[in-house]
Formats: structure tokens, sequence, C-alpha cells
């Protein structure tokens, strides 16, 4: 998408009569800074085994009225067993389908940040930081007041459809206070032909609050999906985060985590599973900014066909971040000659009393493994199938929600038939 | 049971067996002794279809039928298995599900209906307790956090699972300690009777203390230098083995 397809868009953006002029400033100043930068290339570091052109070459437009569902949806398709379910679709928050627990405040993305006096969260860490500030329009903030345990996840379901290129710019806030805990799903799924999400997901998380944050990116394998999730950690906060990965042409994850309280704690899980020429990518950071934190990151990705993948973590400790207990680890899984990994777990690390360990394989199925299960009996493809699913267990097990870890297994099961047979 | 017909094999263009003969028949338990690089290990492998090796003449049969060019796969569900020298550790593979499967595809190919959770179960606490195995291995993954004898344990497991016609024991006594070993050997005897082989590979003689051979194979270079009855698994003990070597 050329540069002057984005002024276009950003135009019609701003002459929309029912956005908040409040925030029209703060679009303006984020656009022309995305301007001067554009969308990164492969002479970018942070970037450079991600091929953008997807987003580049394609001319998207704003999701409009005209791409709200001509008729009601059926959602039972994506049905996990007990949550509660906010439905949005093409970018259009459907009331109708939706339904919030009590002691939780729903707002529009909007809303929220009108509410917020000040100093609301606009980093710049990428464009596509800056592309979110410029065009974000739909997407829920959920705000959890202190001491409320909200028993039923929310889940955020994001549907995109249609034969038209869309761009849709999710802004999604989760405030939890004091003491507060929330499971949080992020679901995304659509059979669109050509659609760019770009989400930028803000996170803040009270003294002692715990978020379980689970995403699932299960939509179309045409579609490119860039998301950059915020983290602010207070004191012996909990931040678990589970990625599972099976959708999207181009998949992007940047997750930034900072560790501001001390005794907070940091978890960061993902599992990918890509075939033909898709591309699933992870950026990680963890920063530690205060003593006694802990922190860990365990990505894995398996990979078919001419698939590829990057993972990049990258955990900071800082100088007074003493006493930092701190764990990376990456493993991938080569099922094709023709798959290609990036891995590249970093520690930076300026305190000098922490405990930090990473690691990272990359590799083919284990031949001698294969070969003990097939000398019990097991034909060849029971036996491959078995490793593989055997590899990802020691994530699919950290879901803890009953529901949500049958519905991902059931995902996982269902790509293994399809890929193990090549 | 087994015939073995002037197998010649390599691997790495390296020939490790030079025309190997052997004839088990139903009931026998053979025991191959050797040293390490003999070529022990290649046969128990190539029995059982690893692959990798290129057999250059010669052929194995089993129960009437040549199986070189079998899967492994094929091979254990017509009765071939075997316990492992280093039994392989198989991360996130419940061994529970693990046997089940195995047992199961076991079953199928011999046109039986495939046993549900409840009836393995029945089974398998019965198979443990001949190995003297907690019930709580059943929940970990295959191998994972097993100790060297409980790992030869879990293979005996296997075996009594999967009641197969040919048990080749590669190495079964190394890393067992002796409580371990006599466990082992009482599995295989319990399981011996005149409708089942064992292949018993070995370096030492020790094994055969408590598991009597028939048959005593002496493997040196890639052939077989010398047969006899159990005695000269002893006599191997007091010599060694250079008095075989030309």
């Amino acid at each position: 998408m050329n540069i002057a397809r984005f002024q276009t868009e950003f135009d019609k953006m701003m002459n929309r009569d029912y956005f908040s002029e409040k925030v029209h400033p703060m679009r303006q100043e984020a656009f022309i800074k995305f301007l001067k930068v554009g969308i990164p290339t492969k002479k970018w570091e942070d970037w450079r085994h991600t091929n953008l052109s997807s987003i580049s070459k394609e001319s998207f437009r704003l999701s409009d009225g005209q791409d709200a569902p001509k008729s009601d949806i059926d959602i039972s398709q994506y049905n996990i067993n007990d949550l509660e379910t906010v439905v949005i679709y093409n970018g259009h928050y459907l009331e109708a389908l939706s339904s919030i627990p009590a002691g939780v405040q729903l707002l529009s993305g909007l809303e929220y940040l009108e509410k917020k006096d000040s100093g609301f969260n606009s980093p710049e860490h990428s464009p596509f930081d800056l592309l979110n500030t410029a065009f974000m329009d739909s997407g829920m903030s959920i705000v959890v007041d202190q001491n409320v345990i909200v028993e039923k996840p929310i889940r955020m379901l994001f549907i995109s459809s249609g034969l038209e290129s869309l761009m849709v710019t999710p802004r999604v806030h989760i405030d939890l206070g004091e003491s507060s805990s929330l499971t949080f799903i992020e679901q995304h799924v659509g059979e669109s032909t050509s659609f760019f999400q770009n989400e930028s997901v803000f996170i803040t998380l009270g003294q002692n609050a715990q978020l379980n944050h689970i995403r699932i990116q299960s939509n179309s394998v045409t579609t490119a999906n860039i998301v950059n999730i915020q983290v602010e950690q207070n004191a012996d906060s909990q931040y678990t985060f589970f990625q599972f990965a099976d959708g999207s042409q181009l998949g992007r994850l940047n997750i930034r985590a900072e560790l501001k309280g001390e005794g907070a704690n940091c978890a960061i899980n993902g599992l990918a599973l890509s075939n033909n020429s898709q591309h699933l990518d992870n950026h990680i950071i963890t920063d530690h900014q205060v003593p006694n934190c802990t922190s860990s990151q365990n990505f894995k990705t398996v990979l078919q066909d001419h698939s590829s993948g990057v993972f990049n973590g990258r955990t900071i400790v800082r100088k007074d971040a003493q006493k930092t207990d701190s764990t990376q680890s990456n493993k991938n899984l080569l099922l094709s000659k023709s798959a290609l990994m990036n891995s590249n777990p970093q520690l930076e690390i300026y305190a000098d009393d922490v405990k930090c360990a990473h690691g990272s394989t990359t590799g083919a199925l284990d031949t001698d493994a294969l070969f003990y299960l097939r000398s019990r009996g097991l034909n060849i493809l029971s036996a491959k199938a078995l490793l593989v699913r055997g590899f990802a267990t020691e994530l699919l097990d950290k879901i803890k929600h009953d529901g949500i870890r049958d519905f991902i297994t059931e995902r996982f099961d269902i790509w293994l038939t399809e890929n193990s047979t090549k | 049971m087994l015939e073995i017909k002037n197998l010649h094999a390599s691997i790495d263009g390296k020939e490790i067996l030079k025309g190997i003969n052997l004839s088990l028949n139903s009931g026998e338990m053979h025991a191959i002794m050797g040293r390490n690089g003999s070529g022990k290990s290649t046969l128990s492998n190539i029995i059982t279809g690893r692959e990798g090796y290129i057999i250059s003449q010669g052929d194995i049969l089993f129960k009437g039928n040549s199986i070189l060019d079998w899967s492994p796969e094929k091979r254990a569900l017509t009765g071939i298995f075997m316990s492992f020298q280093y039994p392989v550790v198989i991360p996130g593979v419940n061994n529970t599900y693990f046997l089940k499967a195995a047992l199961n595809a076991k079953r199928k190919n011999a046109g039986e209906k495939p046993l549900d959770a409840a009836g393995f179960l029945k089974l398998i606490k019965e198979k443990l307790k001949e190995v003297d195995m907690d019930p709580k291995y059943l929940q970990r993954a295959v191998n994972e956090g097993f100790s060297g004898g409980e790992k030869k344990r879990n293979e005996i497991l296997q075996m009594l699972t999967l009641e197969p016609s040919l048990a080749i024991l590669d190495e079964t006594d190394s890393g067992l300690d002796i409580d371990a070993l006599k466990i082992v050997a009482e599995g295989v005897n319990k399981y011996r009777n005149s409708e089942r082989s064992f292949l018993v590979i070995t370096h030492y003689q020790r094994l055969l203390k408590y598991i009597e051979p028939d048959f005593v194979h002496v493997l040196i270079d890639g052939k077989i230098v010398k047969s006899g009855g159990k005695e000269l698994a002893l006599e191997l003990e007091e010599k060694g083995y250079s008095w075989l070597e030309s």
C-alpha cells in the first residue's frame, strides 16, 4: 500500500463525524510520524526476516458501514464452552451477539481514550504502533475494578469476512484494578480473502492483579495480521500469555512486557503451526525494570512445506533489577526440508545478581524416536503425528481453562491430520 | 521362526556383517555374544528394520517370509519385538497413550476389537506387577525421567503387553543393578513358552545366569565364529574372546 493511498484513507477517517475530536490531534501526530518512516523494509534490523510486501503492495480501504454483516451471522461454529463473547465483525461491534459478565465495564476503544484524562499510551516502537494510533477504529476496552475476580473468561471474537481488501485497526485496552483477575481471549477467525489487521492491545495490571491472556490466530491464510501488545505490570501482578497461531499468511506478534513493580511475574508462550507459504513471526521483549521479578518466554513452531517463522526474544534486565529470574526457550520442528526458521533468543543484562537462562533448538523429527514408535507397531503417519503432538503437549498443558485447551487441542489435531500426510 | 541366511550388511560404506547364518526355532532362546563393535547391535537393528543399512547379500526370513522389504511397523505387527539397548525418551508422549496405541494397532492388525481405556487399564495393571513397576510410570512421558533400570523394565513391560513371538533383547542387562536384573529376567522367564523365541544380545554372561539360553553364538568381526550350548557362555567368561580370534 503506497503512502498516497494511506493518505486517502486517513482523510476519510478524519472526516468521520462520529469520532471524537479529542483524539484527532493524536491521530494526526501519529500519522505524520508514520509518513516519515513508512512501512519497514528488510533493511530494518527488527524486520529483516519479515516480508511485508503483502501489506505494501495491496491497496486496502478502511472498513465502513457496507462491510458490516448484511444479516444475522451464525457464530456457533466458533463455539468455545463456558465463556462470554464480544463480537467484532470487520471492525464493527455487534452488540446483539455480545454479552459481558457483571463487574466488568466494556467501553469502545475511543470511549476509553476519552475517559482517560491524559497520558494515554501511545507508543512508537514501530511504524505499526503509529499506524494503529492514526487509524484506530474498533476493538473494545475492558476495565475491571479492584478486587473483582471475573470467573468467566471474556472472549473478543474478531471475524474478518468478504472479498474486498479491508484494513481494520482494533485498539484494545485491558485495565485490571488492584487484586482483580480476568481471563481474556482474542479469537481471530474468518474467511476474508484480503485483509490487513493492525491490532494494538494495551494492558495495565494493578498491584497483585492477574491476567490470563489467550490469543487464537486462526483467520484465513491469505490475511496479514500485525499485533502490538504492550503490558505494564505493577507489583506482584501476574501476566500469562498464550498464542496459538495456525492462520494468516503473514502473522507478526510484537509483545513488550514491562515489569515495573517488584514481585511481578510474566509468562509469555506461543505455539505456531505453519504450512505452504505462511510466515509467522514472534518478537517478544520482556523488560525487567525493578528487582525480584520472574519471567519466561516459551515458544514453539511446527513448520510444514516452505513456510517460515521467526522467534526473536529479548529479555532485558536493567541495572536495578537485581534477583531477576528469567528463562527463554524456543524450540522448532521442521517437517519439511524447505521450511525456514530464524531463532534469536537474546539476553541483555545490566544487573549482576540475576538468574537468566536461554536456549533454542531447531530440527527435524527425531529419527530414533520415530523408529522406536514404529518398532512397536505404529505406522509411520501415526508415529509422526504422535511425536509432533508430544512436541506441543508441554505448551498445550499450560492452558489452564479446560474449554479453551480442548478447543485449541482439537484445532491442533485437525492441523496435524491435514499436515502430517505430506 | 527366524532364519538368517548369509547376511552381509554395511553402513556408510563399511561392511559390518560379513555372512551371518542363524536359525531360531519356536520356543528357543539364543544368545549372541561378542565384544563392542562386533556387529551385535547392527544385527538386531536390521532384524527390526531400522533404516540406513545396505544389505548386499543374504536374506532374513520370519515365519517363512522374507522381511527385508518390510517396514519396522509391519515387522512389529507380525510379531518381532526388540528391547532397545538405549530406550528413547519421547517428551510429551504419555506412556499409557503410547502403549495403548501400540497394543490397539496390533489388535487391529489381528482383526480384534481395540481395547477401551478401562480394558487397557486392567490389562496394564497386571503387566506392571510382573515387572514390579509403579502405576505412576504410566502417567509420565515415555522414558522421561526414568532411571536406566526403569527404562529397561519399561521395555519388558512393552514386551509383555504386545506379546511378540520373537523378542530380541539388545544389551538388556546394561545399566541394570542386580535387583533390576533379576526382575527383568523373571519377566522374561515367565514369558518363555514353546511358541515364543528369544534372541539375547549381550556382552557379558551376567544376564545368562538368570536367563538360560539353549544356544550361544559368538560374533566376531561380523561373523559367527563359534556356536554351542549354554556352557559356551561360561567358557567365554573365563577365557575372554581372544582365543576365538584368528
